[in-house]
């Protein structure tokens, strides 16, 4: 196989670093994107001295227009072509929605939609239909269930399922494999294991180390798998969501929810 | 010159009060109970009551205080309220802080962990690297909460410099936080006999009195701000053994875990503890530890604090010497 090349959005932290090593181990050269002052360089300095692969970073906010363009405009004068693109950036929140300004759901917006949807059109273009492409867009068993607090987040992620899934029949037959990632909760910043630690039983099962589901994620993304879901209690969710009726669902999510409130 | 130290009965606190001590300051040594058996007698240290989730008494103890040096932490592997690290940990530097910042101390050095950097994946870390895994084991994690604190502080213009020790073993009581002197002393009384997976997991064991004079070193010429790993050499767990049973002429037949028993074993700890609440000997978060290198640089303190690191068979040597004779 030649030397692939993967950019990976939000790379700075969490899930985004948890895959930027999980491709560095298998030997993918990365441009990594995350916003200026975010410890992105020392994070590609480290990797790059551990493993032996190119590292590119590029400091952005991809909540601007332009950025998308620079990205690949770096790219090209680099002389480099992505074959994988993780979208991974995104901006999550856990309020009411009256509760947050109306700027703030803009920018949630340009991150979690827009820009996925700019750097996936702009992948393509760009792609080399002799290699395999993929594409990981991360979104969430949030896309699935419909929960209080998620509103704009939780739309967001439904946006990007819908569009992965209909991406997926445009792309038979094409070189171009694309993966929908739907984890459950995620031990990103340690700052939210303070709450997740409270939790107890199924909601407990479904919060997953962010290595771990790096590693399911890209084993998942190369063997074509359309929807990835990590762990056994979120499949069982995602399995139950299409057979129980909706009070059910509703009941099982605000009892989930009481739990994760305190 | 006034210098408070928190957690003055804990392994790295009570030499460092008696260090400090003998270079002539006075030490106002903060701990829970006065009466404490770890606390050292010394005319130059004077044991005041206080808690560090007491702020009351913080700002009683750090009147006149030019320095503070905060190493008080919950450095076990578990508590039965898993709160309690937090609280401790994380609480408590800011109460710590707090009161400092209102007494107007002039430094604070604060006593952090190579934990929060945790697991290598190939070279030794060093400041600058970034941390690779998640955090589930509580003592890392809410000490890497207490350096986001410490930062808040220090971005408001507190002088506060930040020391990062690692696994810290010497001439001490063996106290929970204490795994290395468990192990020495277990090995020499032929009560630990094992050696976990292949022995091939190399950790990284600072000798307490480099630790120690790192500590003070930070508060003559470290940089606030800054952090600064007080390690020693990196060791794998055979070499390790081997060196025990060279130095104390103590040969032991060792046994050879596989993690994966250990991960196995330690499941049915988890559940133990969950079940009657009594301490475990080991829990699945460590277990999976062991699969990692921790390796870790003191380059950047060696070259801006002069610190120094006593070879590690010099520094088993005074470990077992004092462990035979305590």
């Amino acid at each position: 196989m030649s030397q692939l090349t993967a950019i990976v959005t939000g790379a700075s932290e969490g899930l985004g670093k948890a895959f930027a090593i999980e491709l560095a181990k298998r030997g993918i050269n990365l441009v990594l994107v995350s916003l200026p002052e975010s410890g992105l360089i020392p994070l590609g300095k480290y990797i790059n001295k551990t493993f032996d692969i190119r590292v590119d970073t590029v400091e952005l906010d991809l909540t601007h227009d332009e950025s998308p363009t620079e990205i690949f405009q770096f790219l090209k004068r680099e002389k480099l072509t992505a074959h994988i693109l993780i979208n991974n950036a995104g901006l999550g929140n856990w309020d009411l929605f009256i509760d947050k300004q109306p700027e703030f759901y803009r920018t949630q917006i340009e991150l979690n939609v827009i820009a996925p949807v700019i750097l996936t059109r702009m992948f393509l273009e760009q792609a080399d239909d002799q290699v395999t492409s993929y594409i990981l867009n991360v979104g969430s068993l949030g896309g699935t269930f419909v929960v209080p607090r998620k509103s704009v987040y939780g739309a967001s992620k439904a946006f990007i399922s819908y569009l992965t899934k209909c991406l997926q029949l445009e792309l038979t037959g094409k070189n171009v494999k694309m993966s929908l990632l739907s984890p459950g909760g995620i031990n990103t910043k340690p700052e939210l294991l303070v709450i997740n630690q409270q939790l107890k039983g199924i909601a407990k099962a479904t919060i997953f180390e962010a290595e771990d589901v790096a590693r399911i994620a890209i084993d998942g993304l190369f063997k074509g798998k359309k929807e990835i879901v990590p762990g056994q209690a979120n499949k069982l969710l995602v399995g139950l969501n299409s057979v129980l009726p909706g009070f059910i669902k509703n009941a099982i999510i605000k009892g989930k929810l009481k739990e994760h409130g305190k | 010159m006034n210098i408070l130290v928190t957690g003055a009965t804990g392994f790295i606190g009570r030499q460092l009060c008696f260090v400090l001590a003998e270079r002539g300051y006075h030490v106002k040594a903060l701990c829970r109970k006065t009466d404490h058996p770890y606390l050292i007698h010394h005319p130059n240290i004077e044991p005041i009551k206080g808690d560090i989730l007491d702020k009351a008494s913080l700002a009683v103890a750090m009147q006149n205080c030019t320095y503070v040096f905060h190493t008080a932490a919950m450095a076990k592997m578990w508590a039965r309220n898993v709160n309690d690290f937090q609280e401790t940990n994380v609480t408590g530097t800011r109460n710590v802080l707090e009161a400092a910042r209102d007494a107007g101390v002039q430094r604070v050095i604060y006593t952090s962990t190579c934990g929060v950097w945790g697991p290598t994946l190939k070279y030794p870390m060093n400041e600058d690297d970034p941390r690779v895994v998640g955090f589930p084991i509580a003592y890392e994690r809410t000490k890497y909460l207490a350096e986001l604190v410490v930062k808040e502080f220090v971005n408001q213009g507190m002088d506060v410099v930040t020391v990062n020790p690692s696994r810290v073993f010497g001439e001490g009581p063996i106290t929970d936080s204490n795994t290395v002197s468990k192990m020495i002393s277990g090995y020499l009384k032929g009560k630990w006999r094992i050696i976990p997976g292949d022995g091939g997991q190399i950790s990284n064991y600072a000798y307490l009195d480099d630790v120690v004079d790192g500590h003070v070193s930070a508060m003559d010429n470290g940089v606030s701000g800054e952090r600064y790993i007080l390690g020693g050499e990196d060791v794998s767990f055979n070499e390790f053994f081997k060196t025990l049973e060279a130095i104390s002429g103590i040969k032991r037949g060792m046994i050879r875990l596989p993690q994966r028993v250990i991960k196995f074993y330690s499941r049915f700890e988890a559940l133990k503890t969950k079940l009657t609440g009594l301490t475990p000997v080991f829990l699945p978060e460590f277990a999976d530890r062991l699969k990692f290198n921790q390796k870790y640089s003191s380059q950047k303190a060696m070259n801006q604090l002069g610190y120094r690191i006593t070879p590690f068979d010099e520094a088993m040597r005074r470990t077992i010497d004092y462990l035979k004779t305590h």
